[in-house]
């Protein structure tokens, strides 16, 4: 990422970064070592309603629309350079992608933190965190409704800069932040849900990449292990909701200030995420190291139809260590691949290597024997390799290293196959046939 | 009643020769007892036709011919006219009757004339919607697929759901799933409310009580979501026989609405059969078991190769007869058990087995609960058993129905139990065929169920001042739920202001939504466990509990271990020759008194909120055939809460101290007077008696506060009593009605109570009047008629003044 960041956060930042403690350390972390100055954190006004002190507190201005008022927060960062899509990333990211998809200066990264989880339209977004590269520089907008009626002016401003940046990005979006938006035009209904060129939603791509690796890919999960950085204290998501409801209610501010921070930390992660993900994707010269991750990426490239890509990282990930299962996974994957450019030395040394107790295994026995039988044309080594691949899952079956059902089910199969072979080599000779 | 020999005499029709043969074996078996206290035939009735109506497309004129179908029944051409008159409707349809075109032929007109129209139609079970959907896909491969149907329920896939929402033009959804899964995400069905023009509603009837009062809120709101995309959708209603189709109706929509009563639909001849066991105990009152009488009907109608179906009232019996059954109609080598078990607790695709199974013939009985009752289609059956009193006049012509369709000729025999409403039927055969049907009571504005649904609606759209949901003053019921966190108001609109789905937490059915499944753990460690079925909340704890003997399709298991917070009870199969049977403990709190009547002299009656606690407590073990009690056992089990509506009877101090008996006999007679109370509100109120709880408490005197007071322990410990109150409840929180009105005819429930307790056979009590005299002491039936003589001389004094 950036090697050389510099900091150019606007001061009333640094008084919101004050308030939270906790929050500023991660903040340090995350700007790469940058100290900065601290000052006190504004003290409470006699009669400031809630509203009022947390636009005090953020340093956030009125914005006004034509559909009324919200509060707005502007930040800009300067740690991470912006997305480069080359056209082979473009492609694994999002086959026959609009042109402006490869412009990254059209993307509006979003996300949303809302007044509850199940969804349904008495679910309301009363944060709205947009962001978007200038030049260099990553630029933050949040969007706040201090009142459910800001609502429609909150929206209206969302709507803007999707028609000036019409190419959304998120984390999970297609599932959560963009039809939850849907819901919401519609209910205000006299703004027009704003049209996307595309939608590149970055979950899905960084499950394939880390979900074997890592397990969890939630977002705080990916920056620390994937891109290294440090949130430090973040708050928990899970009490967000509460927190603004408690403040529509009449409750204080100052609780609402660390889900500011912890919507903007989402929004520089996932667009740091989409840089890395975009240079795993395009980048071919400088192959990834770790086993897991190529062999995602392999699985990536294999079912956008980059059949030849995908043979040099699952060679690379076989290559690298990988866990067995994941291991026989690639090597049966790989196989396929093989046979596919008829490169059946290749294929076969595979299958060779897959031989054994395991789904795999037993595809191996069946793909060699249909090998043999019909590309090799020498039936008796066909009739040979399904004879053991019986003799293997009757012994599979006697240690119980087999369940049921797959046995029968795996039993009747090569069963079928013997006979079928069997009539096959009685009617050729082997001495008339085989080489 | 005699039965003459001329009654029984064969005619041509060959069912009714098979039936008349058994009755006159029945009648000879039992000479000295009125056993069959009614044979009636019902005269075969010819159809009215009407052609298509004019309007009807050419396209949808040929596929309907195409499945024979060219002229129409009168009431079917009636509603289709009102229909496209574009009247709002309620159609009154027997079984079989061709109810489905009455609303179909309107519907599909429209939708090929203008492919943007959209429908919704609710049925009150998933299963009645699949069956739907089968017809109408048969008419959209004749009409090209021009039109999509779908069904929208819990068991749709999500994959599946977008596109529905999408190119849907008929949606079968039932209320539940309308309640908590389309309105709560009415963007996302933006298309269907933007273009809906008809709301189907089908089986109109079932929306009584507790279950109506919350569909008709569940209409406000959808009316509401309606409005908001700008539509005005008409309803289409169906409803078996009841008494007030076009009330209902027009109360659950809040809209004018025309009633079609007419029928023009063909019947065969049917036998209408009242069947008394007889008596085999006179002091006792004990008669046959009717389940078991009910049972040796049934297998002389299956041995004569009749297709039968058996209407048990509890799934118990259900699998009590099936037991029976089973073991008398053993499958043939290789092929399947031809007498089958139907109820809500078994899983979907079991169930579709059945209906195949019995539209084939391949089953030849089906032991069901009030699950068959709808129109689910299985097919013309040729007999009807029913073991016990369905409850309600509109139940048992509905049940009796599923027997013969429109052709040919069938019977239904209903073995009447000595449960007091029971014995009152079967005696009074003439009230029974002379009475019109129940009506269909709900109660829109109950609070707690309309302020439940209130809170849906804010969060399916904020609350305006000026709306109006139902009969209250809304801005003012907005504020309190402001003030208690739910709400909130903004720029004059009330927002919804909690992260949980309201909709999630109410039921439209039930207390709680909670569902418990079994689980077969019979394999042990090595085997795999095998989910069998489910039963709701308010059953699991009186059928699952521990070491409770639970019964599926005749397999009895034996709860090895509930696991309460898990909703998970794991079973065993087991062979035993007993069932159990669940205890509960019932306790009642006034909460609030809303009307208060103290006669001059020693009683008082009242009607007003309560609250009532239940446990189940213990089980018995119960010996099949003998019916012996052959065990108990105690369990712990959470207590259960409920507010809802009481009416209730004190008896003063003063009142019992007269009463020349001994403490226990008194309280055998207070708790044998509660239960004929109980049957007789029941018949007053044209209700079902599961709809009535009862319960026996005491007021101390002078205080407000209720003492425990266990019925089970009555045997064992005597407690003297100050001021008992006898409780008969609305059994559903909230109350759904019955409380008022049962005060306002109390006058007439102490003489109807008085005539039926005088009128019964027995000796000492018997469980067709003041309950089994074997668990009270032999005098109930003295010490109620007693107390019963003091209340209405009391009330005639009042009456006097």
């Amino acid at each position: 990422m950036s090697s050389n960041p510099v900091n150019h956060v606007a001061d009333r930042f640094a008084r919101l970064k004050a308030l939270q403690r906790p929050a500023s350390v991660a903040q340090t972390k995350m700007t790469a070592g940058t100290i900065e100055s601290q000052c006190e954190a504004p003290s409470r006004t006699a009669g400031e309603t809630g509203a009022e002190r947390l636009a005090t507190l953020l340093g956030a201005t009125v914005s006004r629309t034509p559909h009324g008022e919200h509060l707005s927060l502007l930040s800009i960062h300067c740690e991470q350079a912006p997305c480069i899509a080359d056209s082979d990333a473009l492609h694994l990211l999002m086959p026959n992608a609009p042109e402006e998809v490869a412009d990254s200066s059209q993307w509006l990264f979003l996300d949303t933190e809302t007044t509850g989880l199940s969804g349904g339209t008495g679910t309301y977004p009363f944060l709205i965190g947009l962001s978007w590269w200038e030049g260099s520089r990553l630029k933050i907008e949040q969007l706040f409704m201090r009142e459910f009626s800001e609502e429609r002016s909150m929206l209206a401003a969302v709507a803007e800069r999707l028609r000036e940046r019409p190419v959304l990005v998120t984390f999970n979006g297609k599932s959560f932040d963009w039809p939850l938006l849907e819901t919401r035009f519609r209910m205000v209904r006299d703004i027009a849900t704003p049209p996307l060129r595309a939608h590149l939603d970055f979950l899905h791509p960084a499950r394939n990449l880390w979900r074997p690796r890592l397990g969890s890919v939630k977002l705080s999960h990916l920056e620390r292990h994937v891109l290294g950085w440090d949130r430090g204290e973040d708050m928990s998501s899970g009490d967000i909701p509460r927190i603004y409801l408690e403040f529509v209610r009449g409750g204080d501010a100052e609780p609402l200030v660390p889900v500011f921070m912890h919507n903007q930390m989402d929004l520089r992660g996932l667009a740091g995420l989409a840089g890395r993900i975009l240079s795993i994707f395009g980048d071919q010269e400088k192959p990834l190291e770790d086993g897991l991750e190529l062999y995602g990426l392999s699985r990536i490239c294999e079912r956008r139809g980059q059949a030849e890509r995908a043979r040099t990282t699952y060679e690379q990930s076989i290559g690298a260590s990988l866990p067995v299962e994941t291991d026989r996974a690639a090597r049966a994957a790989l196989a396929q691949l093989a046979k596919r450019d008829r490169d059946f030395d290749r294929a076969c040394e595979l299958w060779e290597s897959l031989l054994g107790n395991s789904r795999e295994g037993y595809e191996a026995y069946e793909q060699l024997a249909i090998y043999y039988e019909h590309e090799a044309r020498n039936a008796h080594l066909a009739l040979a390799i399904t004879r053991s691949a019986l003799a293997q899952l009757r012994c599979a079956r006697q240690s119980a290293m087999i369940n049921a059902s797959q046995y029968r089910a795996s039993k009747l199969e090569f069963e079928h196959r013997r006979l079928r072979l069997e009539r096959k080599t009685q009617a050729m000779p082997p001495s008339l046939f085989s080489s | 009643m005699a039965l003459s020999r001329k009654a029984l005499a064969p005619r041509a029709s060959t069912t009714l020769d098979v039936i008349r043969q058994i009755l006159g074996t029945l009648a000879a078996r039992n000479q000295a007892e009125d056993v069959l206290t009614c044979v009636r035939q019902i005269p075969a009735r010819e159809a009215t036709f009407r052609p298509m109506p004019e309007w009807t497309r050419s396209d949808l004129r040929e596929a309907y011919s195409a499945k024979g179908i060219s002229q129409l029944y009168s009431h079917q051409a009636i509603t289709a006219e009102l229909v496209h008159l574009g009247k709002n409707v309620v159609v009154v349809t027997p079984t079989a009757s061709g109810k489905t075109l009455c609303y179909n032929l309107p519907v599909l007109n429209e939708v090929l004339e203008n492919p943007d129209t959209r429908a919704l139609y609710l049925f009150p079970t998933k299963a009645l919607a699949q069956d739907q959907l089968a017809e109408l896909h048969d008419l959209g491969t004749r009409l090209d697929d021009r039109f999509g149907v779908f069904t929208y329920d819990g068991d749709t896939p999500s994959d599946a759901r977008k596109a529905i929402r999408e190119r849907g033009h008929i949606v079968l959804t039932n209320p539940d799933m309308l309640h908590a899964g389309i309105l709560p995400h009415h963007t996302k069905w933006m298309r269907l409310f933007e273009n809906l023009r008809y709301i189907v509603i089908d089986e109109l009837h079932t929306y009584r009580g507790v279950f109506g009062s919350h569909l008709a809120n569940v209409l406000r709101r959808l009316q509401r979501i309606a409005r908001f995309y700008g539509s005005d959708p008409q309803f289409i209603c169906c409803t078996a026989t009841i008494a007030n189709p076009g009330e209902l109706a027009s109360q659950l929509i809040e809209q004018e609405i025309e009633v079609v009563e007419e029928n023009g639909a063909p019947s065969g001849e049917k036998l209408f059969v009242f069947y008394n066991p007889p008596m085999i105990d006179r002091n006792l009152g004990i008669r046959r078991s009717y389940v078991k009488e009910a049972t040796r009907m049934t297998n002389e109608l299956l041995a004569r190769k009749l297709q039968t179906i058996v209407f048990a009232n509890s799934r118990l019996q259900t699998e009590v007869i099936l037991t029976y059954l089973q073991q008398r109609n053993q499958p043939k080598p290789g092929q399947a058990e031809p007498v089958r078990g139907y109820r809500g607790g078994y899983l979907p695709r079991e169930r579709r087995d059945i209906e195949h199974g019995l539209r084939e013939g391949r089953i030849r009985g089906v032991v069901t609960t009030s699950a068959l009752e709808l129109g689910i289609d299985i097919g013309s059956l040729d007999a009807c058993v029913m073991a016990g009193y369905a409850g309600s006049i509109a139940s048992t012509w509905q049940r009796a129905g599923r027997a013969g369709r429109r052709t040919g000729s069938s019977c239904a025999i209903f073995v009447a139990s000595s449960a007091p409403l029971d014995q009152f039927i079967v005696q009074h055969p003439d009230y029974f065929f002379g009475s019109s049907p129940e009506h269909g009571h709900i109660q829109p504005d109950n609070l707690e169920i309309l302020v439940n649904h209130l809170k849906c609606a804010a969060f399916e759209l904020p609350l305006s001042p000026d709306e109006k949901f139902g009969g209250v003053d809304l801005p003012d019921l907005c504020e309190r739920l402001a003030e208690a966190g739910f709400l909130h108001q903004s720029g004059n609109n009330w927002h919804w202001v909690q992260e949980s789905y309201p909709a999630d937490t109410i039921s439209l059915r039930s207390v709680t939504s909670d569902n418990f499944i079994i689980i077969d753990i019979t394999g042990g460690d090595a085997g795999k466990p095998e989910v069998i079925g489910e039963v709701d909340f308010t059953s699991a704890l009186t059928t699952v509990h521990e070491k409770a003997i639970y019964i599926h399709q005749g397999q009895q298991y034996h709860v090895e271990r509930l696991e309460f917070d898990h909703r998970k009870a794991y079973v065993k199969r087991v062979n035993v020759d007993y069932y159990t049977d669940a205890i509960r403990y019932t306790q009642v709190r006034v909460l609030e008194i809303a009307e208060e009547l103290a006669c001059p002299g020693p009683s008082a009656h009242a009607h007003g909120d309560v609250l009532v606690r239940s446990q189940v407590v213990g089980f018995k073990k119960i010996k099949f055939f003998t019916n012996e009690n052959i065990g108990a056992g105690k369990l712990e089990l959470p207590e259960n809460e409920m507010h809802t509506t009481s009416f209730w009877v004190t008896l003063n101090h003063v009142l019992l101290q007269s009463l020349p008996f001994p403490l226990s006999d008194r309280q055998s007679g207070i708790f044998g007077l509660l239960h004929a109370l109980a049957s007789m509100a029941t018949l007053l109120l044209m209700c079902d008696r599961a709809d009535l709880g009862t319960a026996v408490g005491e007021r101390m005197a002078g205080t407000g506060s209720e003492v425990e007071w266990q019925e089970f322990s009555s045997s064992g410990i005597e407690k003297e009593f100050f001021e008992p109150n006898l409780y008969v409840y609305d059994a559903y929180p909230g109350g759904i009605g019955f409380s008022e009105p049962l005060y306002q005819a109390y006058g007439e429930l102490l003489v109807q109570t008085q005539e039926l307790i005088e009128a019964c056979p027995c000796e000492n009590g018997c469980p067709s009047c003041v309950g089994p005299a074997g668990e009270k002491s032999e005098r109930a039936k003295e010490v109620a008629l007693a107390i019963l003589a003091q209340l209405c001389s009391m009330e005639l004094s009042v009456d006097r003044q």
